[in-house]
């Protein structure tokens, strides 16, 4: 009878659950999202999004999301203020390592709930792109003080999740050994392990410290005239991004004494594409469970590249070529990510599957119905966490240069809809940010404004 | 009369007890207010204490050196960061040239961060016509510095799987500006190591 009782229960309980985020696929959801946006209707993306968050409680990524969205769109204060309510979020996040690591960890650490009904808290290079895309939106409307706070959150950010990582990596080679997972990624069969392993995600110093945010902090201070504090940003970036010499002129260039006329240092960012997405594929492993080694396929997370922008590595000003250089790969860092993430994974995945394995079998022996319930129930949960911030631009490239103030005329290439853009220059220091999806452009800010050529046409390409 | 009195005591009384320095705390059990020179060790990237240790070596060297005779005019130049890190040297500057001003051993020239902003008085007072004449502030009358002080931080940082180890080395100079020559100089060495 008891039994009976927990089977309906547990069925119940798999129906009722269905609503919940575990089964919630972001992946698709943002997929409708983002072609909204790469066909230009960020009002049709920003409903989406709407629709697909009714709930009263909001997470992270709804704002991480609204935030990239409303800034295409142009709304930079209504960007500003859904990133707010982020920050606020990664905020607690960073008070409550702080102050106990070791509980953080633990708790991160349980093997009990799989990652995908965790609250989402955002990938550590989330963390950091935030607040400097947070920088920019203030950047876009030449709030250069307001920047700086955004700056000094970031990288003081950076330093707070250096020191928890460090911490959790020792832990989780203590935990392994212990629980006697020996598994690496390298040995799952099938997995793209060639994705992970590529020379931009190895060549990465880790996940989070991005050279773009390092550069974007001194470009920050030396506008701001604090050469002292400049000086590390352009060092920081150097040295994340070793023999790029946009970088290395930056660092000398602070040291020369300040170039005299009316012409402005113009920091021009250019921001393509978007993250990529998280999938699930499923991996069968040997695992010991009762004394037998049962083949039981796992679920593990991959990367997919997001094909929506061509890559490039030019632009025009006033017509003449103006090569730009990378300094930022989104699609790099969430595979580092992922790549520093595995091991973690494989052994919360593992002893999560044994210890349901153990008590499946127990439960089968006693009353095979409960049984079936209960490997059904595992079956619909299990699967890899897909969430994602997804709208984040993926590349970022920059060019400095000095223009005379005035209006002058940035276009793309037409394999990217060859739009122009009108650009004011009318500061000693400016930033001049675009986002290129698909092959639309999008600019915030009072300095500029955009030329879509045949809009029909740009939209049309894409069906 | 006697009752006048005892009011009047009374009304003192009501009146020193609300002057005792025990204002009363609200909420906050985890939050609390600590000594700001205390000595801080919370991570071993460059923290207040460096800051404060820094800045009172520099000061009391120079003041001891005897070469602030009568409070010459000093200007402060930014402290070159060498390092990797964000530290606000300017900071530093800031202390070193508030504790100089607090013992009267230095004046200083307007910095180069300040500069705009006495030159843009200067214009507004007399350009603007806005002030009352016998008021406004003359033109070619800013005093110029007879020394600079200019230095810069450095740092070296080495790792081990267990260990880490940063060593900080701050150096300052004052240079006569008529002369060029350094008057004085010194430096402050910090290291912090970490074991994990």
């Amino acid at each position: 009878m008891a039994s009976r009782v927990l089977t309906v229960a547990t069925l119940c309980a798999i129906v009722q659950l269905t609503g919940c985020a575990a089964f919630r696929s972001y992946d698709s959801e943002l997929q409708e999202t983002n072609q909204q946006l790469a066909s230009g209707n960020v009002d049709a993306a920003l409903a989406l999004l709407e629709k697909n968050n009714k709930g009263e409680d909001k997470d992270l990524l709804y704002y991480f999301e609204k935030g990239e969205l409303l800034r295409s769109k142009g709304d930079l204060s209504g960007s500003q203020d859904a990133w707010r309510e982020a920050d606020s979020v990664v905020f607690k996040w960073e008070e409550s390592v702080k102050l106990d690591t070791a509980k953080y960890l633990s708790q991160f650490g349980s093997y009990l709930v799989n990652d995908k009904v965790r609250r989402y808290e955002g990938y550590d290079y989330e963390k950091v792109m935030l607040t400097t895309q947070m920088a920019l939106n203030l950047l876009a409307q030449n709030d250069f003080d307001g920047a700086r706070t955004e700056i000094k959150k970031t990288h003081e950010r950076e330093a707070v999740i250096a020191e928890l990582r460090d911490k959790e990596y020792l832990k989780r080679e203590e935990e392994a050994e212990k629980e006697g997972v020996k598994t690496e990624y390298k040995d799952l069969q099938g997995y793209p392990v060639a994705a992970l392993d590529a020379p931009e995600v190895v060549g990465l110093k880790n996940s989070y410290q991005s050279a773009f945010s390092h550069y974007l902090s001194g470009y920050v201070y030396e506008a701001l005239g604090e050469k002292g504090l400049a000086a590390p940003g352009y060092r920081k970036a150097a040295e994340l991004r070793p023999n790029t010499a946009l970088l290395e002129r930056a660092l000398l260039d602070l040291d020369k004494p300040a170039a005299k006329g009316a012409d402005s240092d113009v920091l021009i960012v250019v921001q393509s594409g978007l993250a990529p997405a998280r999938d699930s594929v499923r991996i069968p492993l040997p695992l010991p469970i009762s004394g037998n080694l049962v083949i039981t396929p796992l679920s593990f997370p991959i990367i997919k590249e997001d094909t929506s922008t061509a890559h490039f590595s030019e632009i025009y000003l006033n017509d003449k070529t103006l090569s730009l250089t990378a300094l930022n790969s989104t699609t790099a860092m969430s595979r580092r990510a992922l790549r520093d993430d595995m091991p973690g994974i494989i052994l919360r995945t593992s002893v999560r599957a044994i210890t349901r394995g153990v008590a499946q079998k127990q439960l089968n022996d006693v009353n095979p119905l409960a049984g079936l319930a209960v490997g059904i129930a595992s079956a619909v949960t299990e699967g890899a966490d897909t969430r994602t911030w997804r709208t984040l631009p993926d590349d970022t490239l920059v060019a400095r240069v000095r223009l005379a103030q005035g209006e002058h005329q940035l276009s793309l290439p037409s394999n990217l809809g060859g739009s122009k853009i009108a650009v004011k220059i009318d500061r000693p220091y400016q930033v001049v940010a675009l986002r290129v999806v698909g092959n639309r452009v999008y600019a915030g800010g009072p300095a500029l404004q955009v030329t879509q050529p045949a809009p029909a046409a740009a939209v049309a390409s894409l069906k | 009369m006697m009752f006048a009195r005892f009011s009047l005591l009374a009304v003192v009384v009501a009146l020193a007890s609300g002057c005792a320095n025990n204002s009363p705390v609200l909420g906050g059990k985890n939050i609390g207010y600590g000594d700001s020179k205390a000595v801080e060790l919370v991570t071993n990237e460059f923290g207040s204490t460096d800051l404060q240790m820094i800045a009172e070596s520099m000061t009391r060297s120079l003041a001891q050196s005897g070469i602030l005779q009568g409070r010459p005019v000093v200007q402060v130049y930014d402290v070159k960061n060498k390092t990797s890190e964000y530290i606000d040297t300017r900071e530093i500057t800031t202390s070193i040239k508030t504790q100089l001003m607090k013992t009267g051993t230095a004046r200083f020239a307007s910095d180069n961060n300040q500069m705009q902003s006495q030159v843009d008085q200067l214009k507004l007072q007399n350009q603007s016509g806005l002030y009352k004449k016998n008021t406004v502030a003359k033109t070619g009358n800013m005093i110029a510095a007879k020394y600079r002080l200019e230095g810069s931080i450095s740092s070296i940082v080495k790792r081990s799987s267990d260990y880490k180890d940063v060593f900080y080395k701050f150096s300052l100079q004052l240079i006569d500006v008529e002369s060029g020559l350094a008057e004085w100089m010194d430096e402050k060495e910090i290291r912090k190591t970490t074991e994990r």
